[in-house]
């Protein structure tokens, strides 16, 4: 194909060369050409391979619709998949073709098309069976992964995405010849407006076609320069140029992606693209149409392409692909083509047309005539053929008679359909058109405005009637533009979906489908085959399930289904159309809600000081813990661990307790509401004192635990776990506006407003004392379980007498701000004691030790506090509180439930497993009746061996009896079930 | 994304909000003596209707006030907001405006009226 560029053109600087390199090679283009505008200037018409036969491919289109001219940008992070058609070049821009091995020339993957007469539909989930299920994942796949496919996953790529919200009255898709009028009717109203054009220059057809001759007695290009001046100052109106409209969801919320390197080369570490989120009032669209091609043997040649995309790059990008192109139409679209070819001083080699010459144009026929173009009417395409690239065509003329054109490309036009994507994804429905053929918008679901070729007006003798009619609803002056047209037609289109293969050979291919390689003959085969549902006949076929979705062919392929199954086209339906209207990268969807703003980190007042003491974090939801302290490199964390726990039992050690949940509980009815929530009663305990507590939900599960502190009968503070406070006042909130409104109660969170530290161990009272040499910390004065407020240097501060540990215990509640200056204190202080801090996972350990269970770990939302042996938590005597029926359900007072148990190996050298079976047998002999499974299980220096928490059917009876747990390594080890706690039965530590 | 009008801020954007599942379900009185059934059908049983349905929302991310809203399951539409102590409104009210997108038509898929 050889391509001649055009003298004069607004939109390509022909004085600008810029250079780029195609699969190693160095060429040359202007700037404003994309990348397909590029290749062909340079006379470069094969640019990849195809999915699945790997037949040559090339440049089909000149836009969004692109199926085969899809490559791989090495120069920007490896992108693929890259439209040739839209994405512009750059100076130095580094592009390669994809899907071809060695070399796009040479491809060894193109022996699929010898093969292809097995390659058919539904291939894969034929053959790829058997003999074994293994076979798929360790043979075939990998190998069709290779084989089929498109491009290279990208390297490295850090884009930035900014998302930008817009609320507007009204929102124009589409910046063409409607939507600019609509736009223009909107100059200085009080609507707020939003123009959306997915490319750099708007005026659309104007642009991109040869059609309109002039507008309001002007120049296009005068007219069209006027009134986007005219839109620019209007203070109402904003334009978003490059910007792709992709979704279209429910109460007209629209995704607009913006690329904001358009023709330049991203820049590392600056917002590569924008996602726009709007919501509008009303939807007005005007994205036009799309034109579709027609399906005979060899119709993937390279050289073949759309009419209107040949008219696109010669009125858009100053350049004619070819300079005696073969035209192939069964519609008035490609008259304006004619036209342009013939202005530019070229001639088409031949005019084909289906049409009978009644039918065609006298205009296109006059023009014809006069310039000598040879005329085909009645007239249909059999097959194209060449080696790499159309070499010659045969058309069978209206006498039957078999003709062979020479030519190096070939213009097809199909019929056009309105670009009717959006409009599905918003709900509207379809009408099929049965003189125009094709679907067109008819109801709209949500305010959806659709304006010209977008709503299936195909000529512009309505224009401003129909713009004037649907725009009634708003308070907008009145159109009244004069359009005067090059070729003065209506449109007129008869039907062609398929010509009939000339020969019938197992290897002739006439594509309905170009980006997946299908053919019409599988279309045929799968209905045979009983798939004729379009939905089912879609998936089987894999037909216009690309990237491009079939943008120019999936209308013709249920025509030819309805013709088959000799069914009306809406009879057979159309598949769904679902958002993005092109692929958008996740990049552009994340915005900034990745890496370090992924998700928000929490960290307590303490945080610096744990950075510089050997903490090594865990994170507990969206806290950072610290897990153990590493006193210095070397130490492993079984060593750190076993080290903390063991001071915490022999001195004192002390945790950063910040992240648990703090609830204040207000009100004249707050005592009520905490027996309503809470299993405990509240109602005898006195002022002053705390209370260990249990949350179930409605089915009598437990949720939540936690300790609360009573201030009074008309105040309360509860603490949480840290992963439940959210949870939990959620759940404290929908139960006092629900169901007891009439209780005066309100509660807000303190979490983040005070630091806590649990110091717990022998020495701690010693600790206590000197640190804060004003308060009485005796066991009289300060028992077990009841808090004091005091003030320490100005500071308030609650201390809690209470222990997670088993050890004597205090918990200090201090303001947040000045919770650094007391560690500090305590720390220093406390050295002489042996004073040192552990994380979480001794602290599990201790708590482990004394059979004290975390909530979502030895509990997973299907335990009673009964199966816990916590009855005696339950507040028996009060009426109701949640959950409290479902205590009494037939299935929770089961005596084979699964209960807390303790278990310890028979021999205590042998080691224990998190999340292993409790079994009855020492063989594993399947299958194996499972009793339950261990939930948390340690290692404890204090009493030399494993232990662990389980929970089993039965579990309270079994007490004392042997059982079996299952090991990793397919075994079984002896254990005895045991009381759950291991330490200091008689709870003598803790109140000492 | 829904644009949900909670009745104490005005219409906002559905991440704001938390869905609470059926509304006007009545707690079996805990004073009283209540059946199996009747608190397994309170614990366990909720509606699911295509079509118009009662439902809570909580705005989680605003205001932490509970609310009710008629929403038609098949379309998504919310076709009213009210507060707590409101009375329901009668979903007779609402009949003429209900319409399924995808009504599941015998051939072909959601790009076809189902005529009532
Ligand atoms: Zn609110």
């Amino acid at each position: 194909m050889k391509s001649i560029n055009l003298k004069e053109n607004q939109f390509i600087q022909f004085h600008q060369k810029i250079s780029f390199k195609f699969d190693g090679v160095k060429y040359f283009g202007y700037k404003g050409d994309t990348i397909a505008s590029a290749l062909l200037r340079n006379n470069i018409n094969l640019v990849g391979r195809s999915f699945k036969y790997h037949r040559p491919r090339g440049i089909y289109t000149c836009g969004i619709e692109e199926p085969n001219a899809l490559v791989q940008i090495i120069s920007e992070y490896s992108e693929p998949n890259t439209r040739a058609t839209i994405k512009k070049i750059y100076e130095g821009m580094e592009i390669e073709s994809q899907n071809r091995w060695p070399s796009l020339e040479n491809d060894f993957g193109s022996i699929n098309n010898l093969f292809s007469p097995i390659f058919t539909a539904g291939f894969y989930y034929k053959t790829f069976m058997g003999p074994h299920k293994k076979f798929w994942k360790n043979l075939y796949e990998p190998l069709i992964r290779r084989a089929a496919g498109l491009g290279k996953p990208p390297k490295d790529f850090k884009g930035i995405s900014n998302h930008i919200h817009h609320n507007v009255d009204i929102t124009i898709i589409g910046g063409g010849l409607n939507g600019l009028l609509a736009a223009k009717s909107f100059i200085n109203s009080n609507y707020d407006v939003l123009l959306i054009d997915f490319e750099e220059q708007l005026g659309g057809i104007i642009n991109n076609s040869n059609k309109i001759s002039s507008i309001d007695n002007k120049e296009p290009k005068d007219w069209l320069k006027e009134t986007i001046q005219e839109i620019e100052d209007s203070k109402n109106i904003k334009i978003l140029k490059n910007t792709l409209v992709t979704t279209y969801n429910y109460i007209n919320h629209l995704i607009a992606i913006e690329d904001r390197f358009v023709g330049s080369k991203p820049i590392e570490g600056k917002v590569n693209s924008t996602l726009h989120k709007i919501r509008a009032s009303h939807t007005i669209l005007c994205n036009g149409h799309i034109e579709r091609f027609l399906s005979f043997q060899n119709n993937d040649l390279p050289g073949i392409m759309l009419s209107s995309s040949f008219e696109k790059y010669m009125c858009r990008y100053g350049l004619a692909p070819s300079k005696e192109p073969v035209i192939f139409s069964n519609n008035s679209n490609s008259n304006s083509l004619v036209y342009g070819l013939i202005k530019a001083g070229l001639k088409p080699k031949a005019y084909i047309d289906s049409r009978s010459g009644e039918e065609i144009e006298p205009n296109l026929f006059d023009l014809i005539r006069k310039n000598d173009v040879p005329l085909y009417t009645n007239s249909q395409i059999k097959g194209a053929f060449g080696n790499k690239k159309i070499e010659k065509i045969l058309v069978e003329d209206s006498s039957g008679a078999l003709n062979e054109i020479k030519c190096d490309c070939l213009c097809l036009s199909g019929g056009i359909n309105p670009d009717v994507h959006l409009f599905t994804q918003s709900k509207g429905l379809l009408d099929w058109d049965e003189k125009d053929l094709t679907y067109k918008p008819s109801k709209p679901f949500q305010p959806t405005i659709t304006l010209g070729s977008a709503s299936g007006q195909f000529n512009f003798d309505n224009l401003n009637s129909d713009i004037n009619e649907k725009l009634k609803t708003f308070k907008v002056k009145k159109l009244d533009v004069k359009l005067e047209l090059n070729t003065n037609t209506k449109y007129n289109i008869e039907k062609l979906w398929e010509v009939s293969p000339q020969k019938k050979s197992l290897w002739a291919k006439s594509f309905i489908d170009l980006q997946n390689d299908v053919t019409t003959k599988d279309i045929r085969q799968a209905i045979t085959e009983g798939f004729d549902r379009i939905e089912h006949l879609k998936r089987y076929t894999t037909n216009s399930m690309g990237t491009d979705q079939g943008k120019i062919s999936s209308i013709n392929a249920l025509g030819i289904v309805s013709d088959l199954l000799d069914k009306k086209v809406n009879e057979v339906g159309t598949t769904i159309y679902r958002p993005p209207y092109a692929p958008l990268s996740f990049s552009a969807i994340a915005g900034r809600n990745c890496y370090e703003f992924y998700d928000p980190e929490r960290k307590s007042p303490i945080h610096s000081w744990h950075l510089k003491n050997g903490a090594i974090f865990e994170d507990v939801g969206q806290w950072k813990r610290p897990w153990y302290f590493q006193i210095n490199k070397d130490e492993s964390m079984h060593d750190a661990v076993q080290r903390e726990s063991k001071n915490v039992r022999e001195n004192a050690g002390i945790l950063d307790g910040s992240t648990l949940g703090k609830i204040e509980i207000k009100g004249e009815d707050a005592l009520e509401f905490m027996n309503l929530i809470y299993t405990n009663s509240f109602t005898k305990m006195k002022q002053g004192s705390a209370r260990y507590a249990l949350m179930l939900g409605e089915d009598g599960m437990v949720k939540d635990d936690g300790i609360i502190c009573k201030i009074s009968d008309q105040h309360f503070i509860a603490t949480t776990t840290t992963g439940g406070a959210a949870t939990v006042l959620g759940c404290m909130e929908e139960y006092a506006q629900t169901e007891w409104p009439n209780l005066k109660v309100f509660m807000n969170s303190i979490t983040e407003q005070y630091a806590t530290f649990n110091i717990s161990g022998p020495k701690t009272r010693e600790i206590m004392k000197k640190a804060f040499p004003n308060i009485n910390f005796s066991n009289e004065e300060f028992p077990f379980m009841t808090f004091q407020f005091h003030e320490f240097n100005d500071i308030p501060i609650r201390i809690l007498r209470a222990s997670f540990t088993g050890e004597l215990g205090y918990e200090i509640y201090i303001p947040s701000n000045s919770a650094p200056k007391i560690w500090d204190n305590i720390q220093s202080v406390g050295k002489e004691f042996g004073l040192a801090p552990y994380g979480t996972e001794a602290m599990h350990l201790l708590r482990a030790e004394k059979g004290y269970i975390i909530v979502g770990q030895d509990t997973d939302g299907s335990i009673t506090p009964i199966d816990l042996g916590l009855s005696w938590m339950i507040g028996k005597s009060k009426k109701d509180f949640l959950g409290k029926r479902s205590l009494a359900r037939s299935d929770t007072i089961r005596e084979d439930r699964k209960q807390l148990v303790g278990i310890i190996p028979s021999n205590k050298a042998d080691k224990l497993e998190e999340g292993q079976h409790i079994i009855l047998d020492r063989e594993i002999k399947s299958p194996v009746p499972m009793l339950g499974h261990i939930t948390s299980c340690y290692y404890s220096s204090t009493l030399g061996h494993d232990f662990a928490l389980a929970v089993i059917k039965n579990g309270h009876s079994m007490i004392g009896t042997k059982a079996y747990a299952s090991t990793s390594s397919m075994s079984t080890t002896g254990v005895d079930i045991v009381k759950p706690v291991f330490y200091d039965e008689d709870n003598k530590r803790l109140v000492s | 994304m829904l644009i949900i009008n909670c009745p104490y801020c005005g219409p906002r954007d559905q991440s704001e909000f938390s869905n609470g599942g059926e509304a006007h379900v009545k707690r079996p009185d805990g004073s009283k003596e209540i059946g199996d059934r009747e608190w397994g059908e309170y614990v366990f049983i909720r509606a699911n209707p295509k079509g118009l349905f009662y439902e809570r929302w909580v705005h989680t991310h605003g205001c932490r006030k509970w609310f009710n809203c008629v929403r038609d399951t098949s379309t998504d539409e919310i076709l009213v907001t009210y507060k707590l102590d409101e009375k329901k409104p009668n979903l007779n009210n609402f009949k003429s405006v209900v319409k399924t997108p995808s009504g599941e038509p015998e051939v072909g898929s959601g790009n076809f009226t189902v005529e009532k």
